[in-house]
C-alpha cells in the first residue's frame, strides 16, 4: 500500500471501473475526481459508491445498536463489510499532457486509486470535455452527477462565477434541446 | 488592409443571407443587442473583399422554443447568463452597400469602393466601422469638394457630402415639421457657400436663413438665436426682401427691396395659383382672352376696371361677363400686396441676375408676406424669368465655348415645395420644368418639404440627393424612397430616426445611404466656416493691416 491511496481497482472496462475503498464507509465523494496509477495516469469521476456484505447474496443484519456500541461489542462484523465505488473515465495523462479521451487500455486490476490534487482538478476542468463523458453515464442521475462534478470543479476555480457561466454554455452545446435537464443542472450549481 | 482590420471591434459573424434580401449576423454574446442601432455602420471582413453595411433590423432569436415557453425568472441569474448568446441570441440584419477588394490596395489604403455584387462567405467576421472606413467612403473635408454634414450614429467621424455631385442634380430635404429641416437646409447652404460650389437663390418664406433664426432648443435645452448666412458670410450674401417694413422691425438690413410690376405677371403665374385663389378653370381661359387683347398689361387693365365696367370689358375681350367678373373679384386680392406695383424703377430680376453673376448668394425674405399665395406668386414670377435668362446664357455658352460665358451653377431653394410640385402644379409652374430638365441649363432646385407624398412622382424620382429627417407617414416614407432601388429596408431606418438632429442621407452625393447625427450649428461650426468675432476679429484685422502695410 502507498500513501494517500483511497482504493484499489477490482473491475475495469474502457469507460469505467470499480474500486474497493481502503476504509469502510470512506469512498471518495460523489462527483469528485480521482486518478488511477496504471500504465498511464487515468482520470475519472466518481458516480456511484455502495457498501455491502462480503457474501454476495447476503444482506447485513440490523442489530438496533449504535455504530460505536457495535464496534465495542462485535468488531468482527465490520470486517465482513466492504465499501466499493464506481467511476467514469474522463481522460488520461500521456507524456505530461492531459488527453480528454478514453485511454487505450482500461485501468489494471489492483491498481491503486488516489484522489486528484486541487491543481489536477483545475487542469482537468479547465476544458469542458469531461462533461461529455459524464453525460454518457446511465447508472446515476445525470443532472445530479454533472452538477456535483461542476461543484467540485467550481470549488477549485476559487468560486469564479465566470467559470459557472462558461460551463453552462458548454452544457447547452452538449445537452442540445433538453431545456429541462439544463435548468435542473443549473439550479443545482447556482450558488 | 491588415492594419485596418486590427482596429475594428468585433460585433458578430455572418450566418445567413442573400444579395437581394441582405445578410444576417449572429451577434457576439459580449455585445449587447441594445448597443446595436438601426442605421449603424459596420464592416464585414470577407475572404476576398470587405463589405460596408448598414444595420437595418435587430431581432431576438432562440435555438429552442421551449425556452420561450418557460423563460427563466429574474432570480435565475445564472440561467440568464448561460442562455445569453447561446440558446438565445441577437440577430442583426445588415444591408451590404459597398465593397472593396482586399487585393486591390493602393499604397496602404484599400481600393475604391464599388457597388455590391456578391456577399461574404459564411462566418465572416463583422466589426464596427472605424474612422478610416468612413473617411475612405465618404471622403475627407480636407478635399474642397467634400462638406462635413454630420457624423454616423455612435461615431465621431465626419460624414461628408460630395458637393460636386450634389449640385449636379436637384436635391430634396424632407422631414416632418420640427425635425430640423431648416437646420439641415441652412447647413447645406452654408456648405455650398463656404466651398463656393454654386450660387444660391433662397426663397426664404419665414425669414430664417438671411440674418438670424431662433433655435428651438440647443444642446443644453435652452432657446437662442443662431446666425444666418448673411452674418456668417457677410458680403458674399445679399438679403433681398419684399417686405421692407418687417425687415426693419427685425433689425435686418436688406440689400434690395423687390417690387414686381403687374406687367410681369403672366396668365400662367395666375393659373398655377388657381388653388390658392380658388379660380375656376374657365376663369383661366378668360384670363387668356384678356391677354390676347391687352398683352402684358392684361392684369393692370383688368384690375383697373370698375365693377360696373366689367360687362363692357367682357364684351370687348369676347369673354363671358360672369367669368370675367369672378376673375376680377378674385384677382383684386393681389392689389393688397405692396410689392406688386404698376411701375417699378429697378427690375428685381436683373438685380438678382447681376448679384448672381457676381457670385453672390441671395436670400429673398418674405417677412410678413408669408402666405402661400404671395410666396408662390413671387417665386414663380422671379424664377420663370431667371430660368429664361439662364437658358439664354447657356445657349450663348454653347455657341462660344468660352469658359467666361459658362453660367455659374445656380441652386434655387424653395420651401413647402409640394405646393409648387404637386402633380397638377408641376405641369404649370416653372419649378416642375427645372426639376425635370434644368440641370442642362445650370439650374437646380433644393426642395425643402414636409409632405413629400404630395410632390409629383416624376419629379421625386429625379431628385438626386435626399436628406431626410424623421417621417412617420407611410405615404411620405414611400414618396421619399421613390426612385431608390430595393428600398424596402430603408423604411425601417427612416421610421426609427430620432426627431432631432438625425437624418438619412442617400442619393447622388453620397456613395451609400447613411444615417447621420447632423453637425451642430454652433460657434464651432461658425469658426470652421472662417467666421471670426470678438478678440479674434481684432487680431485678424491687425494681422491683415500688418500684411497690407507691413510693421509700422
Amino acid at each position: 500500500m502507498q500513501d494517500g491511496e483511497i482504493g484499489e481497482v477490482i473491475g475495469s472496462s474502457n469507460t469505467e471501473f470499480i474500486a474497493e475503498s481502503v476504509l469502510l464507509h470512506n469512498s471518495p465523494p460523489f462527483g469528485t475526481f480521482i486518478k488511477v496509477q496504471s500504465r498511464e495516469t487515468i482520470y475519472a469521476a466518481v458516480f456511484n459508491s455502495y457498501t455491502h456484505s462480503l457474501e454476495p447474496n447476503r444482506l447485513a443484519i440490523a442489530y438496533h445498536r449504535s455504530e460505536q456500541e457495535l464496534r465495542d461489542e462485535q468488531p468482527q462484523i465490520f470486517e465482513l463489510l466492504k465499501t466499493k465505488f464506481e467511476a467514469v473515465i474522463i481522460g488520461y495523462e500521456f507524456e505530461g499532457t492531459v488527453r480528454y479521451h478514453l485511454p487505450p487500455q482500461p485501468p489494471r486490476i489492483h491498481s491503486f486509486v488516489y484522489p486528484c490534487r486541487p491543481l489536477e482538478v483545475r487542469r482537468l476542468t479547465s476544458q469542458f470535455h469531461f462533461l461529455r463523458s459524464l453525460m454518457s453515464v446511465e447508472k446515476a442521475p445525470r443532472d445530479e452527477l454533472i452538477a456535483a462534478a461542476i461543484r467540485t470543479a467550481y470549488a477549485e476555480h476559487k468560486g469564479e462565477r465566470s467559470f459557472l457561466v462558461k460551463v453552462g454554455k458548454e452544457l447547452i452545446k452538449i445537452i442540445g434541446d433538453d431545456y429541462e435537464l439544463l435548468s435542473s443542472i443549473l439550479r443545482r450549481i447556482q450558488d | 488592409m491588415d492594419n485596418v482590420q486590427k482596429g475594428r471591434r468585433r460585433v458578430g459573424v455572418i450566418v445567413n443571407g442573400s444579395l437581394i434580401n441582405g445578410l444576417e449576423m449572429k451577434l457576439d454574446e459580449w455585445y449587447s443587442v441594445e448597443d446595436i442601432r438601426a442605421g449603424r455602420f459596420v464592416v464585414i471582413e470577407g475572404e476576398k473583399s470587405c463589405f460596408f453595411c448598414m444595420v437595418t433590423d435587430v431581432r431576438l432569436d432562440t435555438t429552442n422554443p421551449q425556452v420561450l415557453a418557460d423563460p427563466p425568472d429574474e432570480a435565475e441569474e445564472l440561467m440568464r447568463q448561460v442562455l445569453h448568446g447561446t440558446t438565445t441570441y441577437g440577430t442583426v440584419c445588415l444591408r451590404p452597400l459597398l465593397m472593396t477588394e482586399k487585393d486591390d490596395v493602393v499604397g496602404d489604403r484599400p481600393g475604391e469602393p464599388h457597388l455590391v455584387k456578391t456577399i461574404p462567405i459564411h462566418f465572416s467576421v463583422v466589426g464596427e466601422a472605424e474612422e478610416e472606413d468612413v473617411n475612405h467612403i465618404f471622403g475627407h473635408e480636407g478635399n474642397p469638394r467634400y462638406f462635413h454634414i454630420g457624423q454616423p450614429l455612435d461615431m465621431d467621424t465626419p460624414v461628408c457630402v460630395d458637393l460636386e455631385s450634389f449640385i449636379e442634380r436637384s436635391n430634396g430635404i424632407f422631414g416632418k415639421t420640427g425635425t430640423g429641416k431648416t437646420f439641415l437646409t441652412r447647413l447645406m447652404l452654408a456648405g455650398l457657400i463656404h466651398k463656393d460650389r454654386a450660387v444660391n437663390l433662397i426663397f426664404d418664406m419665414h425669414s430664417e436663413y438671411g440674418w438670424q433664426a431662433t433655435q428651438e432648443s440647443g444642446s443644453g435645452g435652452r432657446q437662442g438665436f443662431v446666425k444666418g448666412l448673411k452674418q456668417l458670410f457677410g458680403s458674399k450674401v445679399a438679403i433681398f426682401t419684399i417686405d421692407p417694413e418687417s425687415a426693419r422691425r427685425r433689425g435686418v438690413q436688406s440689400d434690395f427691396v423687390v417690387n414686381i410690376p403687374y406687367n410681369q405677371i403672366t396668365v400662367e403665374d395666375i393659373a398655377s395659383l388657381s388653388d390658392e385663389l380658388n379660380l375656376h378653370p374657365t376663369a383661366v381661359e378668360s384670363a387668356y382672352l384678356i391677354w390676347n387683347k391687352h398683352g402684358r398689361e392684361w392684369l393692370s387693365t383688368l384690375l383697373s376696371q370698375e365693377p360696373e365696367q366689367i360687362k363692357d370689358f367682357a364684351d370687348n375681350v369676347g369673354a363671358h361677363p360672369e367669368s370675367i367678373s369672378a376673375l376680377h373679384r378674385k384677382l383684386k386680392r393681389l392689389e393688397k400686396f405692396d410689392f406688386l406695383q404698376k411701375q417699378v424703377h429697378e427690375d428685381a430680376v436683373y438685380k438678382i441676375m447681376e448679384f448672381l453673376g457676381k457670385g453672390m448668394h441671395i436670400v429673398l425674405e418674405f417677412g410678413q408676406q408669408s402666405s402661400f399665395l404671395c410666396y408662390m406668386l413671387v417665386a414663380n414670377i422671379l424664377t420663370r424669368r431667371i430660368h429664361d435668362l439662364y437658358v439664354r446664357k447657356t445657349e450663348q455658352y454653347l455657341a462660344t465655348h468660352q469658359p467666361q460665358d459658362k453660367p455659374k451653377q445656380l441652386i434655387i431653394t424653395i420651401e413647402e415645395a409640394h405646393k409648387f410640385l404637386n402633380p397638377v402644379a408641376a405641369r404649370q409652374t416653372i419649378f416642375g420644368t427645372i426639376a425635370r430638365e434644368m440641370r442642362k441649363y445650370f439650374v437646380s432646385l433644393l426642395i425643402v418639404d414636409q409632405r413629400p407624398s404630395s410632390i409629383d412622382d416624376e419629379i421625386l424620382s429625379q431628385v438626386g440627393t435626399r436628406i431626410t429627417a424623421l417621417l412617420n407617414d407611410e405615404k411620405d416614407i414611400g414618396a421619399v424612397l421613390t426612385g431608390v432601388s430595393n428600398a424596402s429596408w430603408l423604411r425601417g431606418v427612416l421610421a426609427s430616426l430620432d426627431s432631432k438632429q438625425q437624418a438619412l442621407l442617400m442619393g447622388h452625393a453620397v456613395p451609400m445611404p447613411v444615417v447621420i447625427r447632423t453637425r451642430d450649428y454652433n460657434p464651432a461650426f461658425y469658426s470652421a466656416l472662417g467666421y471670426v468675432e470678438g478678440e479674434d476679429l481684432t487680431r485678424k484685422a491687425e494681422s491683415n493691416i500688418t500684411d497690407l502695410f507691413g510693421d509700422r
